[in-house]
């Protein structure tokens, strides 16, 4: 049907096209202005899934670094108290092999030696109790208020005769083998982030502080031989030795998942940017086109509404 | 034929040549009314009276003109075309509009969505598993696990308000379908009075028609000519108005609960013969309000009500079952997390209502994080939690699926709605490209009966002349 134009017909387009224009410019200039492609689910609905998916796996990505931060502190402190334990007892060694140089020392000498052997052992205790954040590296999950519990000597007395023999001091470890504290570093990898203290430092007499309390008092025992215990002084540092290994493979694995998180992450924020964001260029100069498009609208509608027949009649 | 026959000819040009001219002027007056047809004035020619008698005086010229009839330049089928386009394309707008108002209380994607608060929950678990002897981290828990609870309710109260605000205005459309239906009965009355009495009943035709176009955008009603000059209006195939009588529709159903049925009625108190009408905002409105059903394809207000009842019931589930496993520091088993409220009715297995979802753990001790063999400060039941976030089924799952498929759902909706209004603006174009005033037209045909009455003025003045030489001037 070939219409008949009037007026009202040219009035009534020019208006639909300059609103259609204008609905145009209008999601052009909101893209622009706020900087995203998806401001609705049904501006891009598969992007829209994507998105979701996407923030998802940057809020994991997130958290799986704070884990990681947090598995290498508790890593870092272990691998402290470790080496510095180790430290100590090597200088124990040294002093024992020392002291089992009977004939060389005096009692008072070898009481010396005993004085810094215990020195060592408080010192390996702390290094026991060393913490992270208020936990026990060395107790696992427990809440207990130290990693070795410890129940002081008595000393022997000679009243009421005949006396009561001294009682060593007994060191307890609270760690639990089974509980195990881990931190997931990536989507499905969890590291252990503790050591077990009855396996670094050993548990009751069979641990390193009751070995060292055995050594000083031997060489306060004038006579006595103190180089059996260097077999046990040993194995103490071989198990520290495995752990601090162990330590050190499983910090390497945190730093490995540490770089992969922010590889991952800068690929993430890549892809959601794709998604998301606005290419500017492309808009900037859709926008220009579009300026361009409604200002010759509004010229033609100009020219076309002003004039009717009645301008020319007189 | 008698010596000033002459005189009335002109005359009649003269009357006939001012009607035409007054109906040009009646055209450029209403150049800009809405609904105005153009008219024109059909002019004749008045035979000559040549009677067959003995005396007859030969030959005569006609006796002038008059106007005939005074013509309305609509056509009913381009009328009819714009009232089925009107039907289809307000139905689609109304859905279009109830998908765009939807989207916009889901907030997504962005950082006020129910993503992010459900990612801020889960990561939240994470933290206290890392750190399971700080309190902070359990008030933090708390604290994300109530945002979440907040977002979620208050995005199924947004769909319930949406509910019962087009619920209200759907009540408000059917008074104006009502009240529209009287008029346009009235003014058939008139239209019928006024073609009986011989008239022109051509503006009543204008104003009914416009009232009918209205109808067709509420309920999608169509027009039946009738030879007295009545037109009826038909809705579904019954009559809404026949003559100069309109019958009244209803709503049936709750207007305060969410998922009741909503229905469109035959004659008042919404009990009659259902109204079975197939398009227009009324019914838009009506099949925005009806009940989910289990295909997933009833109403879009209680499927997206429904598919917040299902995320609650997701996460209720699987977060209370996975608490259960876990022990407090305190070596209990944990609880409840998110309090179990069920929906109403209530079904089986249960579902539980986004509406109600409330966080049960008052005290950030009851939070349990610990497996039930380890130590107090155990946290690695929380990493177990967290990992329901990324698991097949999760809430999340659930979420993100409901938020492509409206997306998908409101954009076919709002081409569809755009699809509908370029038909409909394409059939009110040629509707108007015949009915509407060209001013132009009628500065031409005003010139032209201006010229036919000063010709008209002047053979009266050469007839007066003529008679004024044989009065006056002859034999004086």
């Amino acid at each position: 049907m070939i219409g008949r134009v009037t007026q009202q017909t040219i009035q009534r387009s020019t208006l639909t096209n300059l609103q259609r224009n204008l609905t145009s410019m209008a999601t052009l200039q909101n893209r622009l202005s706020g900087n995203t492609m998806i401001t609705k689910p049904s501006d891009d609905p598969a992007g829209t899934a994507s998105a979701i998916g996407l923030r998802a796996e940057l809020r994991a990505n997130k958290q799986a670094a704070r884990n990681i931060d947090d598995g290498n502190g508790w890593l870092t402190t272990v691998d402290e108290a470790l080496t510095g334990s180790l430290a100590a007892l090597l200088k124990a060694r040294d002093l024992t092999v020392q002291g089992s140089n009977s004939g060389a020392l005096t009692d008072q000498a070898r009481s010396a030696l005993a004085t810094a052997v215990e020195g060592l052992r408080d010192t390996l205790l702390s290094q026991a109790n060393a913490s992270y954040q208020g936990r026990k590296v060395f107790a696992g999950t427990t809440d207990a208020p130290k990693a070795v519990l410890v129940t002081a000597a008595i000393p022997a007395t000679t009243l009421p005769l005949p006396g009561t023999p001294a009682i060593p001091a007994t060191y307890t470890s609270t760690s639990v083998a089974t509980a195990r504290v881990e931190r997931r570093v990536d989507a499905n990898t969890m590291v252990r982030v503790d050591v077990d203290g009855a396996k670094a430092f050993g548990d009751g007499t069979a641990s390193v502080f009751a070995t060292l309390d055995r050594i000083a008092l031997a060489l306060r025992t004038p006579g006595a031989d103190v180089s059996t215990e260097l077999t046990a002084l040993d194995a103490h540092r071989d198990a520290m030795l495995g752990e601090l290994g162990g330590v050190g493979a499983r910090q390497g694995q945190v730093l490995a998942a540490e770089t992969r998180a922010l590889d991952t992450k800068t690929t993430l924020t890549t892809q959601l940017s794709g998604i998301e964001d606005v290419d500017l260029a492309l808009t900037i100069v859709e926008l220009q086109m579009q300026e361009v498009a409604y200002q010759a609208a509004l010229g033609a509608a100009s020219r076309v509404m002003q004039p009717t027949l009645l301008d020319f009649l007189r | 034929m008698s010596t000033f026959s002459g005189l009335s000819t002109a005359l009649s040009s003269l009357i006939a040549q001012r009607q035409a001219l007054e109906v040009s002027g009646q055209n450029i007056a209403n150049a800009n009314t809405v609904g105005y047809t153009r008219q024109r004035a059909n002019l004749a020619s008045v035979e000559a009276l040549s009677s067959p008698s003995m005396f007859s005086a030969g030959l005569n010229a006609g006796n002038g003109a008059k106007v005939t009839s005074i013509d309305r330049l609509g056509d009913i089928f381009l009328d009819a075309r714009v009232r089925a386009e009107t039907g289809g394309a307000s139905f689609a707008a109304t859905k279009a509009d109830a998908y765009a108002r939807l989207e916009s209380t889901v907030a997504e994607p962005g950082k006020e969505g129910v993503s992010n608060a459900l990612q801020e929950f889960w990561s939240a678990w994470e933290d206290l598993g890392n750190s399971a002897n700080v309190d902070a981290f359990r008030e933090v828990l708390l604290e994300n696990a109530t945002a979440l609870t907040k977002r979620i309710s208050a995005g199924h109260a947004a769909v319930t308000t949406q509910w019962s605000q087009t619920r209200t205005e759907l009540d408000a459309a059917v008074v104006d379908v009502n009240a529209t239906a009287t008029m346009v009965a009235g003014l058939n009355q008139s239209i019928r009075g006024v073609l009986v009495s011989g008239g022109s009943a051509n503006e009543l035709i204008d104003r009914r028609d416009v009232l009918i176009t209205e109808l067709s955008a509420l309920v999608g009603a169509s027009g039946v000519q009738r030879a007295d000059g009545t037109m009826d209006v038909m809705v579904g195939g019954n009559a809404l108005v026949h003559g100069d009588t309109a019958e009244v529709i209803s709503v049936s159903g709750a207007s305060t609960t969410m998922g009741a049925t909503v229905s469109l009625h035959w004659g008042p108190g919404g009990t009659g013969m259902a109204l079975g009408a197939d398009s227009g905002s009324v019914v838009g409105m009506v099949a925005a309000l009806g009940p989910a059903d289990a295909t997933g394809n009833g109403g879009i207000l209680a499927e997206a009500g429904k598919s917040y009842d299902e995320l609650a019931t997701a996460l209720v589930t699987q977060v209370n079952a996975q608490h259960a496993l876990a022990s407090t520091a305190s070596g209990a088993a944990g609880g409840d997390f998110f309090a179990r409220t069920e929906t109403v009715p209530p079904t089986i297995p249960p579902t539980y209502s986004a509406a109600n979802l409330k966080v049960a753990i008052t005290n950030g001790a009851q939070i349990a994080v610990g497996a039930a063999v380890a130590g107090a400060q155990d946290g690695s039941m929380a990493a177990v939690m967290a990992a329901i976030g990324k698991a097949a089924g999760s809430p999340d799952a659930g979420w993100t699926a409901f938020v492509s498929d409206l997306g998908v759902s409101s954009r076919s909706a709002t081409q569809r709605a755009a699809i509908t209004e370029t038909t409909r603006s394409t059939a009110e174009k040629l509707q108007m490209s015949g009915a509407s005033v060209d001013v132009d037209e009628e500065a031409v045909n005003m010139l032209a009966y201006q010229r036919a009455y000063q010709g008209a003025a002047r053979v009266l003045t050469a007839i007066d002349e003529m008679l004024d030489t044989l009065i006056n001037r002859t034999a004086v």
